[in-house]
């Protein structure tokens, strides 16, 4: 079940076939769109077609949401370094030195060295995962339903990570996603749950309406309200050009970046919005002119634009190891997994090896074609954002309906979508965190499925989760995290506002 | 609810009686059987974390001295705009099954476009148009997916 060059070459045979490519690309395209554009990411943009994929096997599918993922991280820094506007959360920081290197004239070498340093730690990343995954799962291997509640708990305690300074909303924000969850039938015993005797609500709250709600609806109504025309009416113009001499400047920075996006990004909550900082910061501490930095350093661009790509290219790695999702992009597709009937966790290796080698081969393949997007095509990237957003929005309410009904051909999921929309204004509004709303729905019920199994083996006894040494360690961890979550809270002395959500 | 801190003791009110409600609720659930994790376990854990987490963000807010700051909430223009966008939202998805896909995402996006901008009613009524030929022709015709046709395509 570990690495094996076989089954890598068996990957690329099936990631080279005609339609897996055409997926690959579609998803790339679709991803670098998503990115361009700010108000949609890749989480609204992989949740709004993963209903729709249902026509497609399954290896196209993920093969297509995965390329949508990675591919938003290289889009993500068009419009942070042409106009200032981060197309993600995880580009502000390139916005620092890109939008300063822009207003020098250097906006093609900024684009150009930004699309070169994301195929590097993209393809460097990939490299990783292709080692580390099948050898974390060779270890997940032995995992019982005891490990496994402990190692979601463990995935639930990302909560105080991704609510910032406002824990106790981070909270109440997880504490409803669990509820929506729980909506319909128990998956142990069949029971009725918060249904109210409604037949409708028995079949449950599907998580991709909430998530489209949550995000995609919610920033339209935003934009509305902000009565925004476009996102930039700015001119492009010499936007190719690069050398070099750049390249060889930022080769060091690359590899730095990519270490840093990567071993940061295998932990738990660890978003791409977090390791662009980390590695920002530390190229500036090792730079021999850290008074460039700020001033338009393109080491300053190569630095985060590596890092937001290897990290998400790491999160595969817990992802197809554990079946633990570590960002809300990578909740939905294990939503996606569990949808097409694949166990998520290291079983994944052993009974669908030609699907999950097949995805990170296309991951290889997915690389090179967003640098052909990225690089040549830059200029008509950058003219996106001067759609409109009257056009724009309606647009975008448009594929979010389309997605959402198409995930059981029913208006009820779009009725609940717009519910969760205007929850989500009012979160924003209020400062509540998104994200851990996300999480827990996507975790409930693994989470609770596990717990019942975990305690029909203990006949009860939750001792079963400290006297089994993963379970135990997955447990401390977690408490660990709740405990230093509660202190940092404890000792704030301002308002709870949530920080930016991550990817 | 102008500032954080008032808005914050205000939902967190709110947060702690809707957790009383899911508690309530959470005993209409039958427990039929022995079971070692009981069907009503996970909603009263979700109802006792609303309530305790409600209770502690409004006391915290309550008792909080340090700064404070105003929440930006809509303007008048804002909240028009934002209601009758949510309408026509809700329209679209009220006439989807009587009306098909494709004629209700053109009733909608030549209305959404036209609201959001007056002067282009031309380009409203082209890009609905479009968009529900693409719509029919894309989902239904060629992916084969179910959505209702309507009245314009059925039969």
């Amino acid at each position: 079940m570990g690495f094996s060059f076989d089954y890598l070459l068996q990957g690329f045979a099936t990631a080279l076939s005609v339609q897996n490519l055409f997926w690959a690309l579609v998803g790339c395209f679709i991803g670098t769109l998503v990115g361009v554009l700010p108000g949609i990411g890749p989480v609204s943009g992989i949740a709004i077609l993963l209903p729709l994929t249902t026509v497609l096997p399954p290896t196209s599918a993920i093969i297509m949401m995965a390329a949508i993922y990675y591919g938003a991280m290289y889009g993500g820094s068009t419009t942070a370094i042409l106009v200032n506007i981060p197309g993600e959360a995880s580009s502000v920081p390139t916005a620092i030195d890109g939008y300063e290197m822009a207003k020098q004239g250097k906006a093609g070498p900024a684009l150009a060295i930004s699309a070169i340093a994301s195929f590097v730690a993209g393809t460097l990343s990939v490299i990783a995962l292709t080692f580390f995954a099948p050898m974390l799962a060779e270890f997940a291997v032995v995992f019982g339903p005891p490990e496994y509640f402990a190692l979601m708990f463990m995935g639930l305690s990302l909560v105080i990570s991704l609510s910032g300074r406002a824990l106790l909303k981070g909270l109440i924000s997880m504490a409803l996603g669990l509820g929506a969850a729980l909506i319909g039938q128990d998956p142990l015993t069949g029971a009725a749950r918060l249904t109210f005797g409604t037949v409708t609500l028995n079949a449950g709250v599907d998580f991709i309406s909430v998530i489209v709600g949550l995000f995609a609806i919610s920033e339209v109504m935003i934009n509305v309200e902000q009565r925004i025309v476009a996102i930039s009416e700015m001119k492009i113009t010499n936007w190719m050009p690069t050398c070099w001499a750049d390249i060889k400047q930022c080769r060091w920075t690359m590899i730095r970046c990519t270490a840093v996006g990567f071993f940061l990004g295998l932990l738990p909550g660890c978003a791409p919005s977090v390791t662009t900082f980390v590695a920002y910061d530390l190229e500036k501490r090792l730079s021999k002119h850290p008074e460039r930095f700020g001033k338009g350093a393109i080491e300053g661009v190569c630095a985060p634009e590596g890092a937001n790509n290897a990290t998400s290219t790491a999160g595969f790695v817990p992802l197809f190891s554990f079946g633990l999702p570590t960002a809300p992009s990578m909740a939905i597709l294990l939503g996606g997994l569990m949808m097409y009937g694949l166990q998520p966790g290291p079983m994944l290796f052993a009974q669908n090896p030609q699907f999950v080698w097949a995805v990170i081969a296309s991951m290889y393949i997915g690389n090179v074609m967003l640098l052909i997007l990225n690089l040549p095509l830059v200029g008509m990237w950058a003219k996106i954002v001067n759609i409109p957003f009257y056009i724009l929005g309606p647009i975008i309410v448009f594929c979010a309906v389309v997605g959402t009904y198409s995930i059981r051909f029913q208006a009820f999921d779009v009725w609940v979508m717009l519910l969760f929309g205007v929850l989500g204004y009012f979160m924003r509004k209020l400062g509540f965190p998104v994200a851990p709303m996300v999480l827990a729905s996507v975790l409930a019920q693994m989470l609770e499925t596990a717990l019942g199994q975990a305690l029909l083996i203990s006949q009860g006894s939750v001792l079963i989760f400290f006297s089994r040494p993963i379970s135990a360690v997955f447990m401390g961890l977690a408490f660990l995290s709740i405990g230093r979550g509660i202190w940092a809270q404890v000792r704030a002395k301002a308002p709870e506002v949530a920080l930016e959500d991550p990817d | 609810m102008k500032t954080q801190r008032v808005a914050d003791i205000a939902v967190g009110c709110f947060v702690a009686l809707f957790g009383i409600f899911v508690l309530f609720a959470s005993t209409w659930i039958s427990v039929a059987g022995v079971h070692r994790l009981s069907p009503r376990t996970f909603p009263h854990v979700v109802g006792l974390l609303l309530v305790c987490c409600g209770i502690g963000l409004a006391l915290k807010s309550w008792t909080l001295r340090g700064e404070d700051f105003a929440i930006a909430w809509p303007d008048g223009v804002g909240i028009r705009t934002i209601t009758v966008t949510l309408v026509s939202l809700a329209g679209y998805i009220a006439l989807m099954d009587p009306l098909g896909l494709p004629l209700s995402t053109f009733l909608y996006l030549t209305f959404a476009i036209w609201y959001l901008n007056r002067s282009r009613w031309l380009m409203a009524l082209t890009i609905g148009l479009i968009t529900g030929v693409i719509s029919y022709v894309l989902f239904i015709r060629l992916l084969g997916l179910s959505f209702p046709a309507g009245v314009l395509f059925e039969g």
